[in-house]
């Protein structure tokens, strides 16, 4: 059953790319303008570090270390999620149906049917940067980089769990556009560390809304900054909030009144 | 004139018809505004004053920024390139009206809802935040800031148009248009104010329209410009109006002729 899916996953992802790079010069663009846009932040950063030599007790290379670690769980999450972003229009066609008659799971195909290639091209760059900035950081233990790694997915997790709430929201109110934005607007508080905010702010976007457990607790953990029972806390919540989520898209999938169709 | 007033009303229709994306685009507006305010709000703690700003005129600058904003760059102006890619712009062609006048009047909509709707939703983070603000007491700066922000609509209103008027000669109108926002999200000041910037990249950024949609209509109304400063950044921007008028003529002109309907 999984290889089936696996299978499947690669056939709509073949033709995913074969869609979106058709245009070379929309790719490129595009392309450009992801870059553009990482380096636009990481140039604030440094502006704002060129009059303060902390923020929270962070070091500009900390700083840099967890903007890094933000953009590469954001980017790979786009990477496999960029289909949701076309979801509403299935919705209120009634389009949805063709996927719903199909003997597959669904939420595989509205989830990660449609990956976007401009995102696999940033990750390199991410993976290099993240790499060189972490060796900058100083003493850094096997176990923290295997903490570091298991929170990574842990991110992606909650971030596969934000995806399948914003497609929920997509069937029960044929809303995904601005839903979808506001999770990318929240979700860019991560590109700081949420102990830079002040409380109640913090703790909300930490555990409540577990922002802070997807973007800030991996490099945390790299730096040692987090105790081992925090990580397996970290791995139940960002499993907690995922089995939620999934139980908000049965519900939702259940009131999917195949309106237009 | 009755006409215009027509695509006004019907454009606000349409935005409450779908109550839900109504309120998730409020939301979002208000969204924004938190992350940047509460980033700043962060930044700011244990400063008296950084790059020059006190808390109050920091977080005054951020919170106007998001009435400036949506007032400045909401548009339906992105529709139009859509409208010549799918060939559906004959539709619009073959109308007693004016084409331009109908954007302009969708735009007047949807400024008019964001203006309503922004006004209400800062008074209310006002009394929740209790945030320091600078109240601007000049009555001929606060005229002149309007104009600013009047001059950075117009302005952006021909930017966007001609970002859409793209479609024209190739299908692929959102590439350029995701790239115009980038530059925008950086070079407008709606996350920072430009002059925080090092030297050059804040020269570069005044040479650029995106400089006169957010950040000068806001440094007037802070009364940071100097007279010769602000009468410097009225000129650039009054020239910069007048090219992408002109240009936004000429583009459209030569985009008609070009214009095949394809898809109709």
């Amino acid at each position: 059953m999984f290889m089936r899916y696996v299978r499947i996953w690669w056939m709509l992802t073949v033709s995913s790319f074969m869609i979106s790079l058709v245009s070379r010069f929309n790719a490129g663009v595009f392309f450009v303008g992801k870059f553009l846009r990482f380096l636009f932040f990481l140039i604030f950063l440094l502006t704002v570090f060129s009059r303060t030599e902390t923020l929270a007790g962070y070091t500009v290379n900390q700083m840099v270390f967890f903007y890094l670690s933000f953009s590469l769980v954001d980017t790979i999450a786009q990477l496999f999620f960029r289909e949701v972003y076309r979801f509403r229009s299935l919705i209120v066609s009634g389009d949805f149906d063709f996927a719903l008659i199909k003997p597959m799971n669904p939420l595989l195909r509205v989830l990660v049917g449609g990956a976007d290639p401009l995102d696999l091209g940033m990750l390199p760059l991410y993976i290099a940067a993240v790499i060189y900035t972490g060796g900058r950081l100083g003493d850094v233990s096997w176990v923290n980089v295997v903490f570091y790694f298991i929170l990574l997915i842990n991110g992606l997790i909650i971030s596969t769990g934000f995806h399948i709430l914003v497609l929920a929201l997509g069937i029960l109110a044929t809303e995904v556009d601005h839903a979808i934005m506001i999770f990318r607007d929240v979700v860019s508080m991560g590109r700081i560390p949420m102990d830079v905010y002040h409380e109640p702010l913090r703790t909300t976007m930490t555990f409540v809304i577990p922002v802070g457990v997807m973007m800030t607790f991996p490099a945390k953990a790299l730096m040692g900054l987090l105790s081992p029972w925090m990580v397996i806390f970290s791995i139940a919540l960002g499993l907690l909030f995922f089995v939620l989520c999934l139980k908000a898209w049965h519900y939702a999938l259940f009131q999917y009144s195949s309106a237009s169709s | 004139m009755h006409t215009y007033l027509q695509i006004i009303k019907g454009t606000i229709e349409e935005y409450t018809t779908y109550r839900v994306s109504f309120i998730l685009w409020r939301v979002r507006l208000v969204v924004q505004l938190l992350v940047v305010y509460f980033m700043w709000w962060a930044i700011l703690a244990g400063h008296q004053e950084l790059f020059g700003y006190t808390q109050g005129a920091m977080l005054t600058y951020v919170l106007f920024s998001s009435f400036v904003r949506p007032f400045v760059m909401g548009t339906r102006t992105q529709e139009v390139g859509e409208l010549i890619r799918s060939g559906n712009l004959s539709n619009y062609l073959v109308r007693p009206m004016r084409f331009l006048g109908f954007c302009a009047s969708r735009d007047i909509a949807d400024k008019l809802l964001n203006v309503i709707f922004a006004v209400s939703e800062i008074i209310v983070l006002y009394v929740l935040l209790r945030p320091q603000l600078f109240i601007q007491t000049s009555a001929v700066v606060i005229l002149l800031s309007f104009v600013a922000l009047v001059m950075g609509m117009v302005l952006f209103f021909y930017f966007s148009l001609l970002i859409s008027y793209l479609g024209f000669w190739t299908p692929d109108v959102w590439a350029p248009r995701f790239l115009s926002f980038v530059f925008a999200e950086f070079f407008t000041g709606a996350l920072f104010p430009l002059d925080i910037l090092s030297a050059p990249l804040y020269l570069v950024s005044q040479s650029l329209p995106f400089y006169y949609f957010i950040y000068f209509p806001l440094k007037v109304y802070l009364g940071q410009l100097s007279s010769m400063a602000m009468l410097q950044g009225f000129l650039i921007g009054i020239v910069w109006t007048a090219g992408l008028w002109a240009l936004e003529r000429i583009a459209w002109s030569r985009g008609l002729r070009a214009y095949t309907a394809e898809g109709k």
